[in-house]
């Protein structure tokens, strides 16, 4: 072989070996999407997790309050975990693994509040992917808060499996979209869809069905048994 | 250029081997640390809520 066909077919294998290259760093990015950010986001959301639930037990029943997380989301359909609820939407609190109440564009009430919109938001991949399962979420299944010192149960009566994220109307105290025109206890909850992008937002609206007090043993309500 | 790389590592194969996991090994951990959160809110893949912009 000629000294310049050498050079040429010296070229090519470089540049072969970049495209390997590039495709094994996008493989290394699903990992790190889809594996990696859990394991940190349910690392950190353990943490936080125990220390609100260790300032609950020190402090005994009493006011709910806010500092490291409001409480906890049970959503039997989405397996048996129980899910950490923050302050806020920005990616520096969800990506800990945690669902947050929205702040902006619509504020959320709080679920002790007489009447408004509960309004939540979390990964449905990565990063703990706390709302993975939301398509499995039917009319009538239960969704449970559990604030320090109550139970509020709330059931599922709308679900919007597709929507922009332009539709800040969902997040309304009175949600217009699913249908009620009057003040209520209402819960929203907010994700990306189709699953592994976030073309569009996937919706689900309940409303407080009743509470319970939380007794001493944290007995949780029926529908979490 | 993994050719060239490769010749360029001192030792003996077993010694050149070493070093090539030590170098992967430390590539992947830059990139999980440091390359991917950086890239990961650029991409249109994990946002979550609705917010109009």
């Amino acid at each position: 072989m000629s000294r310049a066909r050498n050079r040429i077919a010296g070229l090519i294998s470089v540049f072969g070996e970049l495209l390997i290259t590039a495709g094994l760093v996008l493989g290394l990015f699903v990992v790190y999407s889809l594996w990696w950010t859990n394991v940190l986001a349910d690392r950190a959301a353990d943490k936080e997790g125990a220390q609100v639930r260790g300032e609950w037990a020190d402090e005994g029943p009493g006011a709910l309050d806010t500092k490291g997380g409001l409480g906890f989301l049970h959503v039997p359909a989405f397996g048996g975990d129980e899910i950490l609820v923050k302050r806020g939407t920005e990616p520096s609190v969800l990506n800990n693994g945690v669902a947050g109440y929205y702040t902006e564009p619509v504020r959320s009430a709080l679920p002790q509040d007489e009447e408004g919109n509960f309004t939540l938001a979390a990964h449905r991949d990565g990063h703990g992917a706390k709302f993975h399962d939301i398509h499995k979420l039917k009319n009538g299944d239960p969704i449970v808060f559990e604030s320090k010192d109550t139970w509020y149960v709330y059931k599922v009566y709308k679900t919007l499996p597709e929507t922009t994220k332009y539709n800040v109307d969902v997040l309304q105290p009175v949600p217009g979209e699913s249908g009620k025109d009057k003040p209520g206890r209402y819960i929203t909850l907010t994700t990306c869809t189709p699953m592994y992008t976030s073309d569009y937002r996937y919706i689900v609206w309940g409303e407080l069905a009743r509470t319970e007090k939380v007794d001493a043993d944290r007995t949780p309500p029926v529908e979490l048994r | 250029m993994y050719g060239w790389i490769w010749r360029h590592l001192p030792g003996n194969a077993l010694v050149r081997a070493l070093i090539s996991v030590a170098l992967v090994l430390g590539i992947v951990y830059v990139l999980f640390q440091y390359v991917f959160p950086w890239a990961e809110p650029l991409l249109p893949f994990n946002d979550v809520t609705v917010d109009g912009q």
